[in-house]
């Protein structure tokens, strides 16, 4: 037994995938607001605290020029009074929290400030002293200097890893970033794939089906789908063949019913004035000849009064019987009242005709017909043929009618063909 | 007056912002006994650390500008400011005050204007005679049986009165910088416990060029970090006006200009 497919309600489904969409893009959402706020904590970092730490850099690399600055003046200065006001200049510059807080800073601050004490001192003795002392200044000075770009340098680099930080989580945004789009963008391809295989094609599937729904073709094919509804959809328009199918074959049922003689199953006389009046107009439109003929069963009457209706009844259906084992397929016949049947031999003349009826009529001459009593019986016929390939129907068989009273009257049990005349 | 040019000046003074929001009673830190209630563009340069209070006298008036008020100063003593803040006296006190936890439960501290550090002052020949005694260089750390000034009510002093038992050290507080400063001139004291700008505006104007600082700075023990503006606790809305104000100064190079017009060099 093969296993059914499992199938979803696409409501749920379309909830499901709505839901995995929402809560996707939530979490893309957070995602990318946690990158958001990492920058953003990264740049009020760099605003509270690195621009403050630079600042102070900036001061400390100030304050160690003016230091040095105020030792170059020391030594440049005419007077002692200048050369001490420098002095305590560097004093001050030294003590400062910004140089006191820097290692090296404070170390050469110190020595700056013992060296140009000492200086100081020994130039109020002997002003001489400032030219021996101004080689080992410059020496200070230069280190003075080194510190001063060093110390420069170093704020830069503050920002500088900070900037690198910041740059790095704006980079590792954008990827993220990317990475959502495209993560967005292919769930949704996924979304519109799974629509189109799952709905759309299904529904484009039902849609030709009912547009070419006939019961002269197959029932539809469907392939099986993961919808319930469609799968729904798909079982109604089978369904919905069958009651087709089943309605044309009503249909068709109800016609024969309306066009056979319930007694012998051949054509009734409406039926066959129809199809003749229509066989009869095709064939004189084309310029064919068609024979038309009336037959009647002799002494029928006197059958039914000796062996009763019963019996005319089998002969009847057994005739009909032989006269459609008898004929062409193209030949129409019916039961046209009583015993008497009508004939229309399209694409046939009067000759051909007459040889066909005639080799009928032998045929039922020697035909034994076995009555439900057991008893045995033989029936004759006699035929009118008329040509109807130039006159209307009701004519034809006027003529044919005419030609069948002739057959009777000459002795029964033979085919007599009608004169234009006539 | 006519009363079209009345209107003219008021719409005037409400287009410039000059109409107070507030009044305001600013108290401005004297660094001598003889400035006090002088006002500060009045305080004679001849004084001990007249400097000093031109530039805090000058930064309190920017900073009053800045916030818009009217602002009524008071030229005050060290010991002076930080109660009257506390008991509301004061809205505003410019005193260059080290922040400490004591000083933080009494009354509310501004952003940073400048940093300080303090510094031993003494004549070098005393500092040579207590390098004699002690066997080595005079610091803050190694200093002992030695009379010391500071001024009362600050860290220096505050600081001084802990180590004193154990370091053998004699106090002497002064209301002022500049009583302290004197002590050490008068011989009343070997060394005076200084903020390193004030003890420079002292050691600088002194025409005797006999002092001098000694030992390294000290920016520990509560002796130097950051220099605050102070105000009353629960004057927070005036608290954020006036931090916005150093903001501002700060950032259009307002404070050093006043700093340069004051002091020889840039040192925030």
């Amino acid at each position: 037994m093969p296993t059914r497919p499992e199938r979803y309600p696409a409501n749920r489904l379309f909830v499901l995938l709505a839901t995995a969409f929402a809560l996707l893009f939530a979490f893309l959402v957070v995602v990318l607001a946690i990158d958001q706020e990492r920058v953003r904590d990264l740049s009020e970092s760099l605003q509270q605290q690195t621009v403050p730490k630079i600042i102070r850099f900036q001061r400390l690399a100030r304050n160690v020029d003016q230091l040095r600055q105020e030792g170059e003046r020391i030594f440049s200065s005419d007077t002692p009074e200048d050369r001490q006001q420098s002095l305590y200049l560097v004093m001050l510059i030294a003590s400062h929290p910004s140089i006191l807080e820097h290692s090296q800073a404070a170390t050469a601050a110190r020595d700056t400030e013992s060296f140009l004490a000492e200086t100081g001192r020994l130039a109020a003795q002997d002003p001489a002293t400032l030219r021996i002392q101004y080689g080992e200044w410059q020496q200070l000075s230069r280190r003075l200097s080194l510190l001063v770009d060093d110390v420069l340098i170093e704020g830069a680099n503050l920002a500088t890893a900070d900037l690198e930080g910041a740059a790095a989580a704006m980079r590792l945004t954008r990827y993220k970033l990317m990475g959502a789009t495209a993560l967005l963008g292919g769930f949704l391809l996924a979304l519109m794939i799974l629509l189109r295989r799952h709905l759309l094609r299904p529904l484009e599937k039902v849609d030709r089906a009912l547009s070419s729904l006939s019961v002269d073709r197959p029932a539809p094919e469907f392939p099986d789908g993961s919808l319930a509804e469609i799968h729904a959809i798909e079982e109604a328009t089978k369904h919905l063949h069958e009651a087709m199918v089943s309605h044309d074959a009503a249909r068709r049922e109800l016609q024969l019913l309306a066009n056979r003689d319930d007694l012998t199953g051949l054509m009734n006389r409406r039926h066959f004035m129809e199809s003749a009046t229509t066989e009869l107009r095709r064939a004189q439109r084309y310029g064919r000849s068609t024979v038309v003929a009336l037959g009647d069963l002799d002494f029928f009457k006197s059958l039914n009064d000796t062996y009763g209706h019963g019996a005319g009844d089998t002969v009847l259906r057994t005739f009909a019987g032989l006269l459609t084992e008898s004929l062409r397929q193209s030949d129409l016949v019916c039961r046209y009242g009583g015993e008497e049947f009508a004939f229309l031999f399209p694409e046939s003349t009067v000759e051909q005709a007459h040889i066909l009826v005639e080799r009928f009529r032998a045929r039922c001459a020697g035909h034994e017909i076995q009555l439900p009593d057991g008893l045995v019986v033989r029936v004759t016929l006699s035929i009118g043929l008329a040509d109807a390939s130039d006159c209307t129907i009701d004519l034809a068989l006027q003529r044919a009618d005419l030609a069948l009273y002739e057959a009777k009257r000459m002795g029964r049990n033979r085919v007599v063909v009608a004169t234009e005349a006539a | 007056m006519m009363p079209s040019m009345r209107s003219f000046l008021l719409v005037a003074a409400l287009w410039s912002g000059a109409l107070p929001a507030a009044d305001l009673r600013v108290a401005v830190l004297v660094q001598d006994a003889a400035q006090v209630s002088l006002r500060g563009d009045l305080v004679p340069s001849s004084t001990p650390g007249a400097d000093l209070v031109a530039f805090t006298d000058e930064l309190a008036h920017e900073i009053c500008r800045r916030i818009r008020s009217r602002c009524a100063f008071s030229y005050v003593t060290f010991g002076e400011i930080l109660p009257g803040v506390e008991d509301g006296s004061f809205d505003l006190g410019f005193g260059n005050f080290l922040r400490a936890p004591k000083r933080e439960k009494r009354v509310a501290f501004g952003e940073p204007i400048f940093r300080s550090a303090s510094r031993l002052v003494a004549s070098p020949a005393t500092a040579r005679a207590f390098a004699g005694k002690l066997g080595q260089a005079v610091t803050l750390d190694n200093l002992r049986g030695a009379r010391v000034a500071a001024m009362e009510g600050s860290k220096q002093q505050e600081f001084l009165d802990a180590i004193a038992a154990e370091r053998e050290l004699s106090v002497v507080a002064t209301a002022t910088t500049a009583g302290a400063f004197d002590a050490l001139r008068n011989g009343r004291v070997d060394f005076a416990l200084l903020p390193i700008r004030t003890g420079y505006a002292l050691i600088s104007h002194d025409k005797s060029r006999r002092f001098g600082f000694v030992g390294p700075a000290v920016a520990d023990h509560g002796l130097g970090d950051t220099v605050h503006i102070i105000l009353p606790r629960q004057k927070e809305a005036l608290r954020r006006s006036v931090n916005q104000a150093i903001a501002e100064i700060r950032a259009d190079g307002t404070g050093h200009r006043i700093m340069r017009r004051h002091f020889p060099v840039i040192l925030d």
